[in-house]
């Protein structure tokens, strides 16, 4: 794979050039994870946490193996417990929790502040701190609740993918450290074709509705995701068909334009009023007082 | 009063403008008091906070009024200050609505105004016989728009000021198309609102300025406003 184009960027967030930059076409990265391999040990959680320099922050015990509610600014990659009947079987559903990285951000759709969210060449969706002004409306453009604000830097903070590490031709560090095997860092194509072929050892081996979690409405995800119960993204805390929210497009794509057409409405009428009739006076003949040119 | 006296009053200072501190609706000399002191600070409180809003808000509101930020030191001083100019023209459009909303009721003559026949004929300049008092029906809406506005942004900008979890990702979507929408039509009714106080209608821009009016601006712009200040009987 070609990991020196990684900081050349595709799309940015409050371009004024529409929002897609993209000049060459360049390879796709993926993060597969593959959570019927997953054993839960949070050496991922803990290789995130040292690479990225985050500080621990306190938990709070919700019950769970989980080891924080949620995820945090100080927190990027969080391995969730989910306990479930299926049947007359009990299941213990772990998910890797983290960006996504769309192929059609919602954070980046929704960001204001022009290069604060980009996505680069080979997929993967970065929040640019310094030019971040922490205002989390890419919160509410994520089909996925990941962003999260700091109240320390007063910006937005999330998975980057370890894009520095990728830069200089490593795999993500999470990758590095997961003794499994069930996460894997390369090219697009191939880890799509490597799921699929786990996906069918699942079908035949007790799972017929294991799937592979990429979904369309966000313009596929650069993390991949396999589930056993493909069926029941939602049982992993996965939103079933996730998409750029609703009112999200409406308000950049309809609202706007909309409003922004009222404000040159008003603005034109006005310069074709006076242009027509010119300022109101009184009219000829009319007694006028002393003092009555002053306005 | 006669404007002899009030000068005598008011030594070498402006007689007119020395009523309208704390007086209005009284005649002096050619002038009419129309706004007094404090209703003009109240006014001008509201456009400056709103200026403020305004300018640092359109930087965040599309990139191409990008440059807009530099006013302010860039986008990042705009997002620090735009939410707090927004409490500020909050709390100075919540005094405006305090000192005018009881001459903002409308009247039969007001309705009639405002109908799309009776908008048209006042931007013809067509209305000279209208029954309009100190406040035109046009005038009126501008003051009750600019209330429900002002509490529309208040609200949606409380929801996008806080963190996603306090209110929820649906509220906030809602809030964003709020925020924009209100602030687009608010905008726009500013933009002819300052025309009309200027260009269009010489004469009316010293109203909230010097606070007094010229009375054949008062004849013309709001007969019987000026009937009721004056005494006069309508001409035949």
């Amino acid at each position: 794979m070609s990991y020196q184009d990684a900081l050349e960027v595709r799309q940015s967030s409050a371009s004024a050039w529409g929002s897609k930059t993209e000049l060459r076409n360049l390879k796709v990265v993926s993060k597969l994870i593959d959570t019927s391999t997953c054993i839960g040990c949070k050496a991922c959680e803990v290789a995130c946490q040292e690479w990225n320099d985050l500080h621990i922050v306190p938990t709070t015990q919700t019950g769970t193996y989980q080891t924080m509610p949620s995820l945090d600014a100080n927190y990027w990659n969080l391995i969730q417990f989910r306990e479930r009947e299926i049947g007359p079987d009990f299941a213990w559903l772990l998910r890797k929790d983290g960006c996504m990285h769309c192929g059609d951000p919602g954070c980046l759709k929704a960001c204001p502040a022009p290069g604060a969210i980009v996505q680069y060449q080979n997929g993967i969706v970065d929040v640019n701190p310094d030019n971040c002004i922490g205002c989390k409306m890419c919160e509410t453009g994520c089909p996925f609740d990941i962003p999260r604000y700091s109240d320390q830097t007063g910006k937005m903070a999330k998975c980057t993918l370890c894009v520095d590490r990728g830069q200089v031709g490593l795999e993500p560090a999470c990758v590095k450290s997961c003794p499994t095997g069930c996460l894997e860092f390369g090219d697009k194509t191939d880890l799509v074709a490597r799921a699929n072929i786990r996906v069918e050892q699942l079908r035949q081996n007790g799972f017929p509705q294991a799937a592979l979690y990429d979904p369309p409405g966000v313009g596929g995800t650069t993390v991949i995701t396999v589930l056993a119960h493909g069926d029941h993204p939602e049982w992993y805390g996965l939103p079933k068909d996730p998409h750029v929210p609703d009112g999200v497009r409406f308000w950049k794509n309809i609202a706007r334009p909309l409003g922004a057409l009222a404000i040159a409405g008003a603005f034109f009428s006005m310069v074709g009023h006076y242009l027509s009739f010119g300022p109101k006076k009184p009219k000829e003949g009319a007694e006028t007082p002393k003092g009555e040119e002053r306005g | 009063m006669t404007r002899m006296a009030a000068v005598e009053q008011n030594g070498m200072g402006d007689a007119a403008m020395a009523r309208a501190r704390k007086t209005e609706d009284v005649v002096v000399g050619d002038e009419i008091v129309r706004e007094r002191l404090s209703a003009r600070l109240v006014h001008w409180s509201v456009a400056l906070t709103f200026f403020i809003c305004l300018f640092t808000g359109l930087p965040i509101w599309t990139p191409y009024l990008g440059f807009l930020a530099s006013l302010f030191g860039g986008l990042h001083v705009c997002r620090v200050l735009h939410p707090w100019a927004g409490v500020a023209f909050a709390a100075a459009s919540l005094l405006m609505f305090a000192q005018w909303a009881s001459q903002m009721l409308l009247t039969r003559a007001d309705r009639e105004f405002i109908t799309p026949r009776g908008m048209l004929k006042y931007f013809q300049y067509r209305n000279e016989d209208a029954d309009i008092g100190k406040y035109n029906g046009g005038q009126k809406m501008l003051f009750w728009a600019a209330a429900l506005g002002a509490l529309g942004l208040l609200l949606s900008g409380i929801v996008m000021w806080l963190p996603q979890p306090v209110f929820g990702q649906w509220l906030r979507q809602v809030s964003y198309i709020l925020h924009d929408t209100a602030f687009s039509l608010f905008f726009a009714m500013i933009i002819g609102h300052i025309y009309l106080g200027t260009a269009a209608e010489p004469g009316t821009f010293r109203s909230i300025v010097r606070g007094t009016v010229t009375k054949s601006w008062a004849r013309l712009h709001h007969p019987r406003w000026y009937r009721d200040v004056t005494g006069e009987q309508p001409r035949s």
